[in-house]
């Protein structure tokens, strides 16, 4: 009842860089982040999958990280907020956030940028009534959503917006 | 060398002054911070709403490896309450528990898992007692008392006369009903019921508490109010002022919901009993289930009309229930309550508010405290008197809304009335007057709100380096006050907005500051802002006038330079001050606390598609017309304007915190569903600017009133549209349905 389950190993990529991690069995892959690993840019919201502010990306598919355990990221690439910008810069996606106001109390900022960006790999021109339906699964209770449509379609319209370094 | 170019600041789109923390997720809230040695905090709570403590066994959990702590009610001193003003809430239960998820126990342990698996081995025993739900059973004689010890409750706002569930009683007004209702050619009654909601911030309320080596007690927390939390805590756990500081993290959102001590004073306990951090989150499901959510309310309403349409006489019974404690109102009560009509000339009105104790959980503030529910009632009144009378609503609207000169429902004169041309505005941009198509309806709600008074604090700060800080004592949660200071400094210096730093001051620095709420941080920091960015200019002009031997009269300052206006030489100030050693600092407390000499009008218009087959509704549009005196921050006003309508559109449509018998049933974001951005509909925002507001910048506030008249203008477009009128908010296809069933047999 109360022993220590034991712990599993998990080699990761997390941002690019290999990772090898400790990780109880029953720990999400959010806890991984924030917890063991310290990546406290993706947010916990309601860990339970609802409200998408754990968003990451894992082998390229945006996952709630709240949803999905640590050990489950074993072999896999995890890009999270912090491996968004680029060495020159802002990702376009992170700038036009910012130069639109797409963001107030910024908690539910970085899943909505991780997953603004899967949108973009794939469809780099998407209408807005395709953003509003991708990005619904994520939940901002401050900026009533109109900016954030506002910078999706402002970064799409940017040339090399979905070809973030998490795309390769 | 040419003059410089004067920059403006004011008036101008400003980015975010946190943006780039937030878009990289550098930005730091109170659960990403860490600190050696912490521990975990978590909560055992009450299965029952109302119940006798009859023992609780915590020997198991305490013998769990990594457990540091374990309290119940019976380890904290005799009656241990905290509260914003009625000090009623206990940091743990003490004997006995009034709604189902009261704090019982608490564990410190090494990692949340751990504390989870020792809160399961506390054995309580209780001893259940009858519990009481519905405010209006509370409130009749006899009905048991939930709070027997009521009349010696420290920070009542008027003494009771007898012990009651009753713990606040409200009354706002002008004139005499009683005589209006006999003026009055018609009366009409009716009754609104509007529904628990969250207010749904996306970060869970969460802190983390550190005794340091000194004995001060160190606290960060998702709180915006927090020299009022240094003075709650304080009188809580029993230590003076200055044993206690609040440090300054990223809020992640509060919408009125972040101003209590909520668990704070637990973790002091904690981390008292550990000697060590304690951390403690909540769980979302204890944020819906346990936090402070907006008041219910049930509005029983009778209008005394003319054939005309004449308003004479409004008389409103809010019946607030407060769930099982009072703590979290700041006021006791809901001031916002007494605004239901202010956008109108009521000869006649009486509003009275009442505060109900039952045993669920305790409310506390949402954006605009009492005025959507008491707005939602007089808004969907006024339609209703109009389609009596056999009026069109906009008529009765037009003839009673406020004109200059004139005082509003609640007896208050404010200058340049602007509640017609924002009216117009609305529905002007709603395209009031363009052909409707079948089932398609649009509806109006107006109201007002001032902006709030307060205390704030702000220095400015010139350094050597050419660089400039603002410090301010507000610690905003995303609404965008630092951009503002940012932009009334700058302005006052000539420099771009993003050439001012903001720093956040910990309470050590200044006696006080009111907190983000009440729509007053614009008011007032604009007047703290501008005013520390004009001593700074003054006393570093007056420096560069010894320094540089220059006449004092002739300076001015112009960006990153000074200028000698009668030869045309300029100078940097960074220089002098690098000449001279120590940076110029400026600096502007500002106590405004009066009612202000102006409103701020806000008028919507709903278009609604309802599908007569299923009673679905379709919202179009909402067009969204605001009185704003200037706008410091075009960006800002809107995102704070399109915030407002998704809340409203929640609550008009969407949102309930569903009860069974006291128990939350709507506990998960799965259940408990707010807009996402497939539920928006188009949003039209209308800026009506103008003089007429207060302080250098002639401002008004924003926050509160985008929210407040959305549900009405929906349920008033609904009833345009098909016929029927939903008066028990949320407006969802069902009632719609039911309601078309009822009208055509």
């Amino acid at each position: 009842m109360t022993t220590q389950p034991k712990k599993a190993r998990v080699s990761t990529t997390v941002n690019g860089q290999p990772v090898d991690v400790l990780v109880a069995p029953y720990q999400s892959l959010l806890e991984m982040l924030r917890e063991v690993l310290g990546l406290t840019g993706t947010k916990e919201g309601c860990n339970d999958g609802n409200c998408g502010a754990c968003t990451v990306s894992l082998d390229g598919r945006i996952v709630d990280s709240c949803l999905v355990l640590g050990a489950e990221a074993d072999g896999k690439r995890v890009d999270t907020i912090e491996g968004m910008a680029r060495p020159e810069g802002l990702h376009p996606l992170q700038q036009a956030f910012l130069e639109e106001a797409a963001l107030q109390c910024g908690i539910c900022t970085p899943g909505f940028l991780v997953a603004a960006r899967a949108l973009l790999e794939r469809e780099p021109h998407p209408s807005e009534e395709r953003i509003r339906l991708w990005l619904a699964g994520n939940l901002c209770r401050c900026t009533g959503y109109d900016k954030i449509v506002g910078a999706v379609r402002k970064a799409a319209a940017l040339d090399g917006a979905g070809n973030g370094r998490a795309a390769g | 060398m040419t003059s410089p170019t004067v920059i403006h600041s004011v008036g101008l789109p400003a980015p975010r002054a946190d943006a780039i923390g937030k878009v990289t997720g550098g930005a730091t809230y109170t659960a990403d911070l860490r600190l050696p040695g912490t521990v975990w905090g978590k909560v055992l709570r009450s299965p029952y709403p109302h119940a006798r403590i009859a023992g609780i066994d915590t020997s198991a959990a305490r013998q769990v490896p990594g457990v540091h702590a374990v309290l119940t009610g019976d380890d904290l001193p005799p009656n241990t309450r905290f509260g914003r003003r009625i000090v009623d809430v206990p940091v743990l239960a003490q004997g006995i528990v009034r709604f189902i998820g009261e704090p019982v126990a608490a564990v410190a342990a090494d990692d949340e898992d751990i504390a989870q698996r020792a809160l399961d081995l506390i054995e309580v025993e209780y001893e259940e007692l009858p519990a009481i739900f519905d405010a209006l059973e509370a409130i009749e004689p006899g009905a048991t008392l939930l709070h027997p010890d009521v009349m010696n409750y420290t920070g009542l706002p008027a003494p009771l006369e007898r012990p009651s569930n009753v713990v606040t009683r409200t009354v706002w007004g002008t004139g005499d009903v009683d005589q209006g209702f006999r003026q009055a050619e018609w009366t009409f009654d009716y009754t609104f019921t509007i529904p628990t909601v969250h207010q749904a911030y996306i970060e869970p309320h969460s802190c983390l508490v550190r005794i340091d080596e000194a004995g001060r007690v160190q606290v960060w927390a998702s709180n915006k109010a927090p020299y009022n939390l240094r003075q709650q805590v304080a009188a809580c756990i029993g230590l003076p002022l200055e044993r206690i500081r609040i440090n300054p993290v990223t809020i992640g959102g509060d919408f009125g919901g972040k101003g209590s001590p909520m668990f704070i004073p637990l973790a002091y306990f904690l981390a008292k009993a550990t000697a060590r951090t304690v951390r403690i989150v909540l769980a979302y499901a204890e944020e819906l289930t346990s936090a402070n959510p907006r008041h219910p309310c049930v509005a029983q309403v009778r209008v005394g009309a003319n054939r005309d349409g004449t308003i004479v006489a409004y008389q409103a019974r809010l019946v607030f229930n407060s769930g099982a404690y009072a703590g979290f109102k700041p006021a006791g009560f809901l001031p916002g309550a007494q605004h239901g009509g202010g956008a109108y000339h009521v000869p006649h009105c009486k509003v009275e508010a009442l505060g109900v104790y039952t045993n669920r959980v305790p409310c506390g503030h949402m954006r605009g405290p009492g005025e959507p529910q008491s707005i939602f009632a007089f808004e969907s009144a006024v339609d209703r008197v109009a389609r009596d009378l056999g009026l069109p609503p906009l008529e009765v609207r037009r003839k009673n809304l406020l004109r200059d000169g004139e005082t509003n429902s609640l007896g208050h004169r404010y200058q340049d009335i602007r509640a017609e041309d924002t009216l117009n505005a609305a529905l002007e941009a709603a395209g009031w007057d363009a052909p409707k198509g079948k089932n398609v309806g649009r509806g109006v709600a107006i109201c007002e709100r001032a902006p709030g008074g307060g205390e704030t604090h702000a220095n400015v700060t010139l350094h050597a380096d050419g660089s400039v800080v603002l410090h301010t004592s507000i610690f905003e949660q995303g609404s965008g006050s630092y951009t503002t200071l940012q932009q009334v400094a700058a302005e006052e210096l000539g420099l771009p907005h993003d050439a001012v730093r903001v720093e956040v001051w910990d309470t050590d620095a200044v006696p006080f500051d009111t907190g983000v709420g009440g729509s007053r941080v614009t008011r007032v920091a604009t007047q703290a802002g501008a005013g520390a960015a004009q001593q700074a200019r003054d006393l570093l002009l007056q420096r560069a006038a010894q320094t540089l031997g220059w006449p004092r009269e002739q300076l001015t300052l112009a960006g990153t330079r000074i200028r000698r206006n009668d030869t045309g030489e300029t100078h940097s100030w960074a220089d002098v001050i690098a000449k001279t050693g120590s940076p110029v600092v400026g600096g502007a407390s500002i106590k405004d606390m009066g009612p202000a000499p102006v409103t701020g009008f806000t008028a919507q218009v709903a278009e609604v598609e309802v599908d007569p087959e299923t009673g679905a509704v379709k919202l179009r549009r909402i067009a969204s017309a605001h009185d704003v005196g200037r706008v410091v921050n075009p960006m800002g006003i809107r995102g704070q304007i399109y915030g407002g309508i998704a809340q409203g559109v929640g609550y008009g449509m969407m949102e309930e915190l569903r009860m069974d018998d006291g128990r939350v049933t709507t506990a998960s974001f799965a259940d408990y569903k707010i807009p996402t951005m497939a539920d928006m509909p188009e949003v039209r925002i209308v800026l009506l600017e103008s003089e007429s507001g207060v302080g250098p910048y002639h401002v008004k506030g924003i926050g509160e009133n985008p929210n407040a008249p959305t549900a009405a203008a929906i349920a008033n477009a609904v009833e345009d549209a098909v016929g029927v009128r939903i008066d028990d908010l949320p407006i969802t296809a069902e009632k719609v349905y039911r309601a078309l069933r009822a009208k055509r047999q």
